[in-house]
């Protein structure tokens, strides 16, 4: 081993920021892809990395990361475990796959722009280390479905998603492209990887690591164990660059960037990870409710580490608690109800033993988001499934892509309103399910106005012919793709027999 | 259960009815660059937002496009679990090389007037290569397929490599022989004033406001980087090995290695892109010659440099090699 430790020289691998003088900084650091926030140029060069890493160290730690993720899969992959997966599992998997594998993969580009357009140098190398992880992240999250596609052909998802129009996956891009591959340099410090990362993959990995161990899936649990720390060391990199913007007196700049994705960010994770920890989990496997996992890791750590920063909680606090209650439960409903559009094979999660344990966790359930469950229950036992189907497509929020749930908010009692908000901007009438929904479109009308929610691209002709099948084929679900009960209704109880219903 | 029954595919259906099995190096790297003409604009915004637009002018755009990115391949198929499984070993080569000459002493020994030269020559490098390693990622955001975009990110992080292990050196320099060889300023005030810097920082600094992907290729990988490989990996070697250096011609040995990896994806991929539009033939020469006299001045202003050094290389010798290695990479090239 070299015997000058690596604080002993690791600043001279990192102080190469200079004056240019043979092009302008705008020519070098174009503001639509690095925007300095009015911050001067040898403001940024203080940019410090809290956790310190060098090339030596990277490779040597992540080729042994990468042997031991790969060796487990082939043990695993001989013992076909994906076969013994409870179905609701299942559910969780595939779509985590498809929502994130190549997501994760293009994250690499918003760690490259920042890898390029950083504005000190020791950023630019904790992006170049970002940018190998990102891509690891991508490719690790298909090889390893890719193992088991023979046996699960939905895992296709995991490659093909991002190809497709399916709603999900627009709602998916919209959020990952505004967060980081359609973003600035400095914007996506805060909000790839100081509010997505720090934040929210926290939810979304740790809490699906402990669960998969739970449920058995190993192969899962070392997988996303694994990538965990490779996020935990990148999503440093948005906290020097907060430091910065406050020191320079910009705090309301950081304040705002923070507060405009952690929203967007929470809608995508509640559609996502809300269904697979509140209904998708096996019910004996549940560390925590989504709800817990909210206030634990993102009510209480996330926010006691933006406050360490000078900032606040955002203005929508209050808004945020109140969604915790019934968005996701809400959007499970949606989900269910309009499986054909979906790529996995959703679970209701809603049998005896498991209403017993929503109504403890969300006291009320049974009232309010149970009811509707006892419809399409007893449709179910009457023997008319499909009357659980859909016939129509609900409208679709224009910020966040997803279908505008007020209604089932105001049924429940949590809103005052059914009514979706509306805004008129230039000639366009836009929807949205919700205040801060608008409020995010507002910030940054050039980034959203001329964009076409899949409604809207169906009430406007795009989508040939504007009928659920035209649509379904829109979204790259063929007929065998569209997804079904994943239970084949086990859930519901036996089919009362016709004579006895009648 | 709901198990889908379905005959089991053979791979991701993308990549269509596939006679050959794809390797693992296609199936984590073949379309995942989903934006890349896609309509009506590569990213889920406005599809007028400023940055689509930045992308459909300087990506979509570029004159130098074919019309199926998706064919090319990287000669060495790298994926991330390769590059870092073979950057691993080489690392330990390198942490090797360098016990070997801590446990020797080897910098101390070295004849102060060659320390001079090395901390007027080697010790400001980490800046220009730095800005290498800045330009392999903006390729690499631009770039249309996942198969160029990783062999772009990987170069960047062989750039880094070369950068912090000249760090190092530079710290055992230090050591050796005065503090002020590690301080920042004894680096960057020459790049940024002594005039033998100038030519390259100026071609540097130019560089970097390239933002046309295929441009930004040609001006990093075919004329740019090759210069700078030639006269640092191998003509700084040279010099090195002449003043008994032993240390600094090993790690430069090293970084060649790096150097013809990144040269052999940057033959590749222009082979493809000739053999798919002969025409682009012309596009990646124009960009080319334009900036030649660039890379020509700094060729000069750096073997001036190096001629400073005791035990110089035969005057010539080193434009001449570096021009020689431009040539002998553009006509592997096709151009
Ligand atoms: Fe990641
Ligand atoms: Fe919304």
């Amino acid at each position: 081993m070299p015997r000058l430790s690596r604080s002993e020289w690791y600043d001279l691998t990192r102080d190469m920021n200079w004056d240019l003088s043979y092009v302008s900084e705008d020519e070098a650091f174009p503001p639509v892809l690095s925007n300095s926030f009015g911050v001067p140029a040898h403001d940024w060069w203080v940019w410090d990395e809290p956790y310190k890493i060098t090339y030596t160290e990277y490779v040597h730690n992540q080729a042994g990361k990468d042997a031991g993720v790969y060796s487990v899969n082939n043990v695993l992959n001989r013992s076909h475990i994906f076969d013994n997966l409870e179905p609701g599992w299942k559910a969780a998997v595939i779509a985590h796959y498809g929502a994130i594998a190549v997501a994760e993969y293009q994250a690499g580009i918003g760690e490259a722009r920042m890898g390029r357009f950083g504005r000190a140098a020791a950023w630019r190398n904790m992006a170049t280390f970002g940018t190998l992880d990102e891509t690891r992240h991508g490719q690790l999250q298909t090889y390893i479905p890719y193992q088991a596609l023979a046996k699960e052909p939905r895992l296709d998802w995991a490659h093909k998603a991002y190809h497709t129009n399916e709603w999900g996956i627009i709602a998916a891009r919209h959020l990952f492209d505004d967060m980081f591959t359609a973003n600035d340099a400095v914007s996506t410090a805060i909000q790839l990887t100081f509010t997505f990362e720090t934040g929210f993959t926290n939810l979304q990995f740790l809490g699906m690591a402990a669960d998969a161990m739970k449920a058995g899936d190993f192969d899962f649990g070392a997988l996303i164990a694994s990538i965990q720390t490779d996020e935990a060391r990148h999503a440093q990199q948005g906290e020097p660059t907060i430091k910065v913007l406050v020191k320079a007196g910009k705090a309301d700049v950081a304040q705002n960037l923070l507060d405009r994705m952690f929203w967007r960010a929470w809608k995508i994770f509640a559609l996502l990870t809300g269904l697979s920890m509140d209904y998708y989990t096996p019910v004996e496997n549940r560390t925590h409710s989504f709800k817990e996992f909210m206030e634990e890791f993102i009510n209480k750590q996330f926010i006691d580490t933006f406050r360490d920063f000078g900032l606040e909680k955002p203005w929508y606090w209050d808004q945020l608690l109140n969604e915790m209650n019934w968005v996701h439960h809400a959007y499970h409903i949606g989900v269910y109800f309009w499986r054909p559009t979906v790529w996995w094979n959703p679970v209701a999660g809603v049998s005896p033993a498991e209403r017993e344990w929503l109504e403890e966790k969300y006291p009320g359930w049974n009232e309010s988001f149970g009811k509707y469950w006892d419809v399409m229950g007893d449709n179910v036992r009457n023997g008319h499934p499909e009357l659980t189907l859909p016939e129509t497509f609900p409208m679709v929020c224009n910020s966040c892509q997803v279908p505008v749930c007020t209604p089932a908010g105001y049924a429940a009692g949590y809103l005052d309103s059914p009514l979706p908000h509306i805004l008129d901007f230039e000639g366009r009438r836009y929807t949205f399910c919700s205040e801060p929904c608008q409020w995010v479109f507002e910030q940054d009308p050039e980034q959203f106005k001329g964009h076409l929610s899949i409604i809207d691209r169906f009430l406007g002709g795009v989508i040939q012919p504007a009928t659920i099948p035209g649509a379904l084929e829109y979204m790259g679900l063929s007929p065998e793709e569209c997804g079904v009960d994943g239970t084949d209704y086990a859930w519901a109880g036996p089919v009362i027999p016709a004579e006895k219903s009648a | 259960m709901a198990t889908t029954k379905r005959k089991p595919p053979k791979t991701w259906s993308l990549l269509g009815d596939v006679k050959r099995r794809p390797s693992t190096y296609e199936v984590t790297a073949a379309k995942f660059n989903y934006h890349f003409r896609r309509e009506p604009a590569p990213f889920e915004m406005d599809p007028a937002a400023p940055i689509n637009l930045w992308y459909l002018a300087n990506r979509e755009g570029s004159p130098f496009n074919v019309e199926d990115w998706e064919g090319f391949r990287d000669p060495a198929r790298m994926t991330y679990s390769d590059y870092v499984t073979v950057q691993h070993d080489r690392e330990t080569y390198l942490d090797a090389v360098i016990d070997h000459h801590e446990a020797a002493d080897s910098v101390t020994g070295l004849d102060p007037a060659w320390v001079e030269a090395l901390t007027r020559i080697a010790v400001p490098l980490r800046f220009p290569l730095h800005i290498l390693q800045m330009t392999a990622l903006y390729v690499a955001q631009m770039a249309p397929s996942a198969y160029i975009i990783n062999c772009s990110n990987f170069q960047a992080a062989d750039e880094m490599r070369r950068v912090q292990r000249l760090a190092y050196l530079t710290k055992m320099l230090a050591n050796a022989h005065g503090d002020a060889i590690a301080e920042t300023a004894t680096a960057r005030s020459p790049w940024e004033e002594d005039a033998a810097w100038q030519p390259m920082r100026r071609m540097l600094e130019k560089m970097l406001a390239v933002y046309d992907w295929g441009q930004a290729f040609a001006v990093l990988d075919l004329v740019v980087k090759p210069t700078i490989d030639e006269l640092v990996n191998v003509q700084l070697a040279a010099l090195a090995e002449r003043n008994g250096d032993d240390l600094l011609a090993q790690l430069l040995a090293e970084f060649h290695l790096d150097a013809q990896r990144s040269k052999d994806w940057t033959i590749a991929l222009a082979q493809y892109a000739l053999a798919s539009d002969p025409a682009l033939a012309d596009t990646l020469r124009e960009w080319v010659d334009e900036w030649i006299p660039a890379v020509d001045e700094t060729a000069e202003a750096w073997a001036a440099l190096l001629a400073t050094a005791p035990n110089a290389l035969p005057s010539g010798q080193v434009v001449e090699a570096a021009g020689r290695a431009r040539a002998e990479l553009l006509a592997a090239c096709g151009l």
